[in-house]
């Protein structure tokens, strides 16, 4: 046996093909899986680091693009070598793949003492093409499905879509899990195979794997030369056909990427409305004067600015509002002052309660209205409407009975009845000596006369009203 | 005599404490003078009113039974607690243009003496953000609260959301006629969402940002993934799960997790269903109603025609019922991918049990 030997089984062609395959399938089953599984912690940090789902799904996209032209142009190359080299169709399963693959299962439980003499092609690469085959068909249909949801539908029912989603993420499960079991296992665990990357098989794998191959070279049987003039005729043929079937095959691709635009990439907002719109009216931050309001008229919580009271509560709206015109709180709009009126400011007098009730502020008065006299009706004191006024203490107040005689202001003063009596009594000086046997006190205290005279406003008073406010010393 | 310098010291500390105190229990003394009724004889008395500079009306008059009556009222505030600046009569001039710059020159001195953590959460809202930007309308504390009227906010619990109206009249008109609106100001519903639910309270997030959009969806299963909550109304909690298993909603978790501030075109629950608007799903009016679904998937998928929207399943897990087709397919591939996957495992286990377990009865090649 000729150790050093190498037998070709794959030109560049086919090593190319498959890196490009490898990449581009580990490439859409991670991104794929990802996607399917975003519950999970581990996958979303794996989705952080590819640099978020959008770009997973770009990346996702970019990927299945290659795996189509690779499609392509496997069928292509495939085509070149069936119907120009033609070369017989080794990948092609037929009963006799059946037929190993059973020898090798008996085989494995000792129930054959042979192991199947396979050819280029053992039945489990032709299961693993197969299924690559079908895989591949599976995930384009549904996936184009799923790129182009509208197309779909304009096509098919609805229900279409989420089907596919389904099938698409388990046929991938299923691909992902038959490659890691059947090979991994072939061509890395059970013999690391490096023939897909060197190109080249030596005899111990040919004898090991193909033996009916290793055999059928080994008893000479090359492959017949083709003349050149044979050659170059079919290409003619193939060329043009071939070419024209990629096109169609590239366009379906591009229709397949970029045939519609299924959403659109901003959102709209998902409500249009104005968001500060004020409540009318607006309720006020302060408690506002209570307003009896025209009756009938619901204003809710309105306040009406002046308070509405007295004869202003029974009046129209339309007394002050008059249309067009701009309605300022002067009494002057709807009440007209006398000519010799008192005052410029309406409010110092007027409430809005009654324009009866008019009051001169305490303060404005010529004479200080203190005490009961701030409340008094004005009548009291200008009887008869006179502007200076005789005070006629009597025409409110009656002298009471047994009352001593004389003018009431003698004691009385306005800031109060009892109270200035009083406060009288308490300034007077009393009296230091005996006052049994003396009747006549302004016989000593005169006025003008030497021993403590009486103060001058008192001349018109008489003896009996001394002791009023002066008392004896006890 | 000699004073130990140990007793100097002790004798410092107990007079300056004593200094402490004296202040302390003077300023208490002042602030217990100003007796409410001392504010009220005056700001009791109906009609006091002043015009500000800008021509407006301050109102003056505080009716003295509304404030009795006030969460403040009631606990035996002072007016000047609040009205930190009054310390008697005449009372400093003011120094503001209108109502509104009182109001805020107010809230900012009082409010915080008391609800320190709510005022500091208010920092972050869209509201102070607003104020910030120099728009004086922001709602500040007594703009939602009242001010000498405060009462609790949640009594009825539809007092907030009509605070909310004061300023946002026509969002609220919306709501009103709303699945949740109308069972909240109609029926005094306890279940439905008010207005601070969804936009929380102090610290209302812009409602249009990125993050607010992709966590509303987590907002609506507070209510929609509870169980005993929506059974009371017969309505699934499927639809959480559903949303997040389809498209729109994986992507929109994702985001949400990995990049809360990016804008992304999925969907959240109110894009379809409606924001302050959302109607009963049986509502003929409802924008997810059979009828009006095509036009809904169109305001992102202008091309969609009339078998698009079945593509989405209604929130439904797709059952034999609901979606056949999806099932069978399902149920497909359950049965297909053992079968496969069974085979591979057989030749594989036999074909290791036999090369590598020395159970072969030939000699190995090579």
């Amino acid at each position: 046996m000729d150790e050093s030997r190498s037998y070709s089984r794959f030109s560049i062609f086919y090593r190319i093909e498959h890196w490009v395959l490898t990449t581009s399938f580990t490439l859409l089953a991670i991104t794929g899986l990802v996607q399917q599984h975003v519950d999970s912690g581990f996958v979303t940090s794996i989705i952080d680091l590819l640099g978020g789902i959008e770009t997973v799904r770009l990346l996702h996209h970019v990927a299945a693009i290659v795996l189509m032209l690779e499609t392509i142009y496997h069928i292509a190359h495939v085509g070149y070598r069936v119907f120009v080299l033609r070369k017989r169709m080794s990948m092609l399963p037929g009963i006799e793949d059946a037929r190993n693959a059973l020898q090798a299962l008996r085989y494995n439980l000792g129930l054959d003492e042979r192991r199947p003499q396979q050819g280029f092609y053992t039945f489990e690469e032709k299961l693993e093409y197969w299924a690559v085959v079908w895989g591949t068909i599976v995930m384009g249909v549904t996936g184009f499905m799923l790129w182009n949801p509208i197309a779909t539908t304009n096509l098919l029912p609805g229900t279409f879509i989420p089907a596919a989603k389904i099938a698409h993420g388990l046929e991938a499960f299923l691909a992902v899990v038959a490659i890691l079991i059947w090979h991994m296992y072939h061509v890395h665990l059970r013999h690391f195979n490096k023939s897909i990357f060197t190109g080249q098989a030596s005899e111990e794998e040919m004898l090991d794997e193909h033996p009916k191959t290793l055999a059928e070279i080994k008893a000479g049987g090359e492959e017949p030369r083709i003349p050149p003039d044979v050659l170059s005729k079919r290409r003619r043929i193939f060329f043009p056909v071939c070419g024209l079937a990629v096109a169609v095959m590239l366009t379906g691709v591009y229709f397949f990427v970029g045939y519609e635009e299924t959403a659109i990439a901003t959102i709209p907002p998902a409500e249009e409305v104005t968001v500060f719109v004020h409540l009318t009216p607006t309720p006020l931050p302060t408690i506002a004067p209570s307003s009896a309001g025209s009756e009938g008229a619901d204003w809710g919580d309105f306040q009406h600015p002046l308070s509405l009271e007295g004869a202003h509560a029974s009046a129209d709206c339309a007394d002050c509002h008059v249309e067009g015109q701009e309605l300022t709180s002067d009494c002057s709009g709807c009440h007209q002052p006398p000519s010799d009126h008192y005052g410029p400011n309406c409010a110092d007098c007027h409430t809005p309660t009654s324009f009866q009730d008019a009051r001169l502020p305490a303060d404005e008065h010529p004479i200080e209205l203190v005490g009961a006299h701030q409340a008094a009706s004005c009548e009291g004191c200008h009887a008869g409407g006179e502007e200076t006024p005789e005070y006629i203490c009597s025409n409110c107040h009656a002298r009471p009975e047994n009352h001593l005689p004389g003018e009431c202001d003698i004691c009385h003063t306005p800031r109060g009845f009892a109270e200035s009596a009083s406060f009288l009594v308490d300034l007077a000086p009393a009296i230091p000596h005996e006052i049994e046997g003396r009747d006549d006190c302004f016989m000593c205290h005169d006025p003008e006369g030497e021993i403590q005279p009486a103060p001058c406003n008192h001349v018109d008073y008489i003896n009996e009203q001394c002791t009023l406010c002066h008392k004896t010393e006890q | 005599m000699i004073v130990p310098k140990r007793m100097i010291i002790v004798m410092l500390s107990l007079s300056f404490v004593f200094v402490i105190w004296a202040v302390a229990g003077a300023g208490s003394v002042l602030a217990q003078e100003a007796d409410n009724g001392v504010c009220l004889a005056c700001h009791g008395q109906p009609g006091l009113q002043t015009t500000l500079p800008s021509g407006e009306i301050l109102y003056l008059t505080v009716d003295p039974e509304v404030f009795e009556a006030s969460v403040h009222g009631l606990e035996g505030f002072l007016c000047v607690h609040c009205h930190s600046d009054i310390d008697g009569y005449p009372h400093p001039p003011l120094t503001v243009e209108t109502r509104r710059e009182l109001s805020l020159s107010l809230y900012r001195s009082s409010c915080i003496l008391c609800h320190e953590d709510k005022y500091d959460e208010t920092l972050d809202s869209v509201h102070a953000v607003a104020l910030a930007g120099g728009d004086d309308r922001a709602a500040i504390c007594t703009d939602c609260h009242g001010s000498h009227n405060i009462s609790p906010p949640t009594e009825p619990r539809s007092r907030s959301s009509q605070m909310c109206e004061l300023c946002h009249s026509e969002i609220f008109e919306r709501y009103k006629q709303s699945v949740h609106g109308a069972a909240l100001i109609g029926e005094g519903n306890p279940d439905v969402p008010s207005c601070i639910d969804c936009h929380h309270v102090h610290c209302i997030e812009g409602p249009l940002t990125c993050p607010f959009h992709l966590f509303s969806p987590q907002t609506c299963a507070n209510c929609h993934a509870d169980a005993e909550l929506m059974a009371k109304y017969g309505i699934s909690t499927d639809v959480f799960d559903t949303y997040v298993a389809d498209f729109h909603g994986t992507t929109v978790v994702l985001f949400e997790k990995l990049a809360p501030d990016q804008e992304t075109n999925k969907p959240v629950c109110i894009d379809c269903h409606g924001v302050h608007d959302m109607k009963q799903v049986d509502d003929p009016e409802s924008a997810v109603m059979k009828e009006n679904l095509l036009a809904t998937c169109q305001k992102c998928h202008p091309d969609a025609t009339t078998d698009f929207p079945t593509s989405w399943l209604g929130h439904y897990p797709p059952d034999a019922e609901h979606a056949p087709l999806v099932f069978f397919v399902r149920l497909f591939y359950l049965i297909f991918i053992p079968a496969v996957l069974g085979v591979m495992v057989v030749f594989v286990a036999t074909d290791v049990r036999k090369r590598f377990l020395g159970r072969s009865k030939e000699p190995q090649h090579g």
